[in-house]
């Protein structure tokens, strides 16, 4: 994808306007969103806090709720209890001025099959009332769609649809994005760029960006701060670097006898804080010591030493504790 | 709301829906030119400024293919296109998952299915107005002399007036199918029958004052009639209208969502 250049549009004026009026800490915050189909609760009491100028990455499994909290967050669905703010307001009756700060992707981008990517563009600025006449052709050139490419719509690939969506909801140069698995349907090479896009997006144009995925790897790659979704709830939601922070380092080593090891380790390193994974793996929690000493200690009583060396654990280790399931993709 | 208008003539571009609508206005005009090639044989028939004589093809009496493909096109074909169109046109958001974004710019609804009802009513006059000019080019072609500029405004009026009824006759067809998924699909079938049923409306003088296939005709003056029964007939006609608005009302996209 190329640099970025989205045009400036006439709704810039208003934009300051909304955004310096309105006093937030958060440019999305729900407080206790909770969404019902029936008696299943799809979304259950959803405290989220999306900071402006960061990345925010919606992590859960398929079917865990991230569409409906987007869609409600959008407005695009009715929410059953609790309350979405967003620039500070609630979208309710703020739809007016909230939509032209927002662009957004729900589920698969639609358009109309029987025109252009750039016909089906021109109709959405128009109807924007963009008035910069490059609007479409550079939103186009961000994604690396061509410009005035006569192929329809309904010829596309998924990864030209969803390149085309994106296109569609930077148009109007919007404050906030809300991307549910933008990258849905891209090769290995489209995901990279695009992820490299948003994160320009991020960086070079302070946009604020709520994205959701499954892909674990994606989020980590991209997110500033990380909400866990599971099942409706959310059951963890902090910034990556503190996530970081709290996932455990330790020591692994793997040794001929586990039970020996852990008595030597008691008596001779003192420590207490260990646990034996399986009969040959073994967890010291204590990473201060010197990993070259206790192979010493262990080889020396006979013990044989398969290896040994600092571990952290993974996103994808933590989203299995916290799940308590099987992890993700 | 000129933008949308706008933005919904975009919309139907390229569009198979528009060509086998105007396919189906062009043969419903060479079916009846292809009847009408046919001797008649009785006693000469006046009606308005229309004469069939004994022993000519029907084709060859001024006014007769203007006139004749009237009925055919109302009865048989274009009402069911027009409802298709207006119908795929209110549909296709729901179907192309086009409502989202259009939601989030965000675009009033009211006036997104205002603006294609506008389109359709606009679609519905071009359509007669289309098969006019094929009536009238044929009927050039082969008396021009014969055609007075009476004869020919007053089948304009007729075709323009056919174009507005037949809008209004349909409409609520148009209104309640985008309940249903692709639903103007379902818009032809019901609109098919409703306007063939009109044929056996017509035949009773009370009934084709009151069912609105038929009250077209007294609209548009293809039927000569009274003022009292064209009123009746323009009442039935807006009442269709007002149904449509109401059921349009009560039309809510995001059921689906």
């Amino acid at each position: 994808m190329n640099n970025i250049n989205i045009a400036e549009t006439n709704q810039n004026s208003k934009k300051s306007r909304i955004t310096k009026a309105a006093n937030y800490d958060s440019v999305i915050k729900t407080k206790q969103l909770t969404k019902k189909y029936g008696d299943q609760r799809v979304v259950n009491s959803v405290n989220l806090h999306v900071k402006k100028g960061r990345i925010y990455g919606l992590l859960g499994r398929n079917g865990a709720g991230k569409t409906t909290i987007m869609k409600m967050i959008l407005g695009l669905t009715p929410i059953t209890s609790g309350q979405v703010d967003v620039f500070g307001q609630n979208i309710k009756g703020h739809e007016k001025s909230i939509y032209p700060h927002i662009g957004a992707i729900i589920e698969t981008p639609g358009f109309y099959p029987n025109l252009t990517g750039t016909e089906n563009l021109e109709i959405f600025a128009k109807l924007r009332e963009l008035n910069s006449p490059n609007a479409v052709k550079n939103a186009l050139e961000v994604v690396g769609l061509p410009y005035k490419d006569k192929k329809l719509f309904s010829k596309y690939s998924l990864g030209m649809k969803q390149r085309l969506g994106i296109a569609n909801a930077i148009l109007h140069n919007p404050e906030l994005l809300i991307l549910d698995e933008p990258t849905n349907g891209l090769d290995p090479i489209g995901i990279a760029e695009m992820r490299d896009f948003i994160k320009n997006l991020s960086v070079l144009h302070e946009k604020t960006i709520l994205i959701s995925s499954h892909i674990l790897s994606e989020i980590s790659l991209l997110a500033d701060d990380i909400g866990i979704l599971h099942r409706g709830v959310l059951l963890e939601e902090s910034s990556m670097s503190e996530l970081e922070r709290k996932n455990s380092k330790y020591i692994l080593m793997q040794v001929s006898d586990v039970q020996k090891a852990a008595l030597i380790l008691a008596k001779q390193f003192n420590i207490k804080n260990y646990a034996l994974k399986d009969n040959h793996t073994l967890h010291i929690y204590d990473t201060a010591l010197d990993v070259g000493e206790i192979n010493k200690a262990l080889v020396t009583q006979n013990i044989t030493v398969f290896s040994s060396g600092l571990c952290e654990d993974t996103l994808e280790d933590y989203f299995k504790k916290i799940t308590g399931g099987k992890g993700i993709a | 709301m000129q933008l949308l208008l706008w933005a919904e003539l975009q919309k139907i571009r390229r569009s198979n829906i528009v060509w086998i609508t105007i396919f189906a206005a062009i043969l419903i005009a060479a079916i009846v030119f292809t009847g009408g090639l046919d001797m008649y044989k009785g006693p000469d028939v006046h009606y308005g400024l229309k004469t069939v004589y004994d022993g000519s093809r029907y084709i060859d009496n001024a006014g007769w293919y203007m006139d004749e493909v009237q009925p055919w096109a109302t009865f048989f074909i274009l009402p069911a296109v027009i409802a298709l169109m207006g119908s795929y046109i209110i549909c296709r958001e729901e179907d192309d998952d086009t409502l989202k974004s259009l939601r989030l710019i965000p675009i009033n609804e009211a006036k997104l299915t205002a603006a294609k009802m506008i389109l359709t009513f606009a679609f519905s006059i071009f359509l007669y107005l289309l098969l006019f000019a094929v009536t009238f080019l044929a009927e050039a072609v082969l008396h021009f002399n014969s055609l007075s500029a009476e004869l020919v405004l007053s089948a304009l009026k007729e075709y323009f007036l056919d174009g507005v009824g037949v809008f209004f006759a349909v409409s609520p067809i148009i209104a309640f199918v985008p309940r249903m998924k692709k639903g103007y699909w379902p818009a032809l079938v019901f609109t098919e029958i409703y306007s063939v049923a009109g044929l056996f409306a017509g035949m009773s003088d009370v009934l084709k004052q009151f069912y609105p296939i038929t009250a077209v005709f007294n609209l548009s003056g293809y039927h000569l009639t009274s003022a009292g029964k064209i009123m009746m007939s323009m009442i039935i006609l807006l009442l269709c209208g007002c149904l449509s608005l109401f059921l349009l009302k009560d039309l809510k996209h995001s059921k689906k969502m």
